[in-house]
């Protein structure tokens, strides 16, 4: 008698284990293709890559511009909700930009009317002499190049880059200072920078500390 | 009572005489002899006649079929009784316990990562209002390797003006 119950009841056991199976539905992996109308395919796999189960799978179509993906139901969802909202519009951006000429006077400061705020704060670093060297207004959306000519020869180049949300800022690539000497364009210099939303950034760049500088003046919208 | 001496005089085959078979009944060299001479005395020796119960046969047979009623009856009351209702309580709540258990371990087995890990790996954009900014470095690559990028620390907290400087021995004199 008691053989028979623990044999009923192990039978139940595994009954209960086979009720509990999953309906094959749910494991099943599903295909879904995402083309991109504004981004980049491959910086859309770098997003979504911390999305997808270990038995996911996805495999770029440069030449379509788009996202083949593999897996899971549950998972296809929130894929598709990040993609979704990464490939959106370029994003509009407006930038302000001064150039302005710096350095230390022995005697009285030269800082022009218009110029007193800046000067306020290039006196922090000892700089009581401004020129203004021309400044400019642009508005571009992301991804878009451009070029500003300033005064004394000087010209700006860069690329609007990304919009970052979670740092509320917007990058400008390849952002290259030249200068013409003697019919030709010298390179200042190159770097990669990022304006934070409605912040004013003074970026200077001077050869040794105390001579003459010249300072960019940013600030950045949308 | 009838001698061994006697006994053998007086038998042949196929006697029915009462005190001959009676004494056959206890006397076993006598009862030798006679099976050599007539092998169906022992039967009749048996003395069929005196194994009638006591109360007759009827009465007998009646006790008999009596006492396999009864036993019959038991056996139909025992077979009713097997699981008593509490038993029948304790099997139900073994079965839904096993039923329940089963569906238990094997949903939790099939669990591929703990709940927590599942849910920030699912939830891949924060509500704005959630968002905590990150902050990202004002000079993100610069042409000259060797040069030094200071930035001044802002005058109060509420200061909406960042200055960054570059000392870079590459630069051109005549900035």
């Amino acid at each position: 008698m008691k053989r028979a119950l623990i044999l009923l009841i192990l039978c139940l056991f595994a009954t209960g284990v086979a009720i509990a199976q999953p309906a094959g539905d749910a494991k099943a992996l599903n295909v879904k293709t995402f083309q991109f109308k504004y981004k980049d395919a491959d910086k859309a796999a770098a997003i979504i890559k911390q999305l997808m189960s270990a038995e996911g799978s996805m495999s770029i179509q440069p030449a379509s511009n788009s996202l083949v993906v593999t897996d899971r139901s549950e998972k296809m969802k929130a894929i598709t909700d990040a993609l979704a909202a990464f490939d959106t519009p370029p994003h509009p951006v407006k930038l302000s930009l001064r150039l302005v000429g710096a350095s230390r006077s022995d005697t009285a400061s030269k800082v022009p009317v218009e110029m007193r705020e800046i000067g306020a704060k290039l006196a922090v670093l000892r700089y009581n002499a401004i020129d203004d060297l021309g400044n400019a207004n642009v508005d571009g959306h992301e991804g878009q190049p451009t070029t500003i000519d300033l005064q004394n020869g000087y010209r700006v180049d860069f690329k609007f880059g990304e919009y970052d949300p979670s740092s509320d800022s917007i990058k400008l690539d390849d952002f290259r200072l030249s200068k013409v000497e003697k019919d030709q364009l010298v390179q200042v210099y190159q770097a990669t920078l990022n304006l934070k939303v409605g912040q004013t950034l003074i970026f200077g760049a001077t050869k040794t500390h105390g001579q003459r500088a010249i300072f960019l003046v940013f600030n950045a919208r949308r | 009572m009838t001698s061994c001496l006697e006994f053998r005089s007086l038998f042949h085959a196929g006697t029915n005489d009462p005190a001959l078979l009676g004494h056959l009944r206890s006397c076993d060299p006598c009862l030798d002899y006679a099976a050599h001479l007539d092998p169906d005395v022992m039967f009749r020796a048996i003395g069929g006649e005196d194994l009638v119960p006591p109360g007759g046969v009827d009465a007998f047979v009646e006790d008999v079929m009596r006492a396999v009623h009864v036993r019959s009856k038991e056996d139909v009351v025992e077979s009713h009784h097997v699981l008593s209702w509490p038993r029948r309580l304790a099997v139900a709540a073994t079965i839904a316990a096993s039923v329940v258990g089963g569906t238990l371990v094997f949903e939790h087995e099939r669990q591929p990562l703990p709940a927590a890990v599942q849910v920030a790996a699912v939830t891949p954009r924060p509500a704005v209002a959630q968002v905590k900014l990150t902050t990202k470095p004002v000079v993100e690559t610069y042409s000259s390797a060797n040069a030094t990028i200071v930035e001044v620390p802002s005058e109060s907290a509420g200061d909406t003006t960042k200055i960054v400087m570059v000392i870079d021995d590459k630069l051109p004199a005549d900035l």
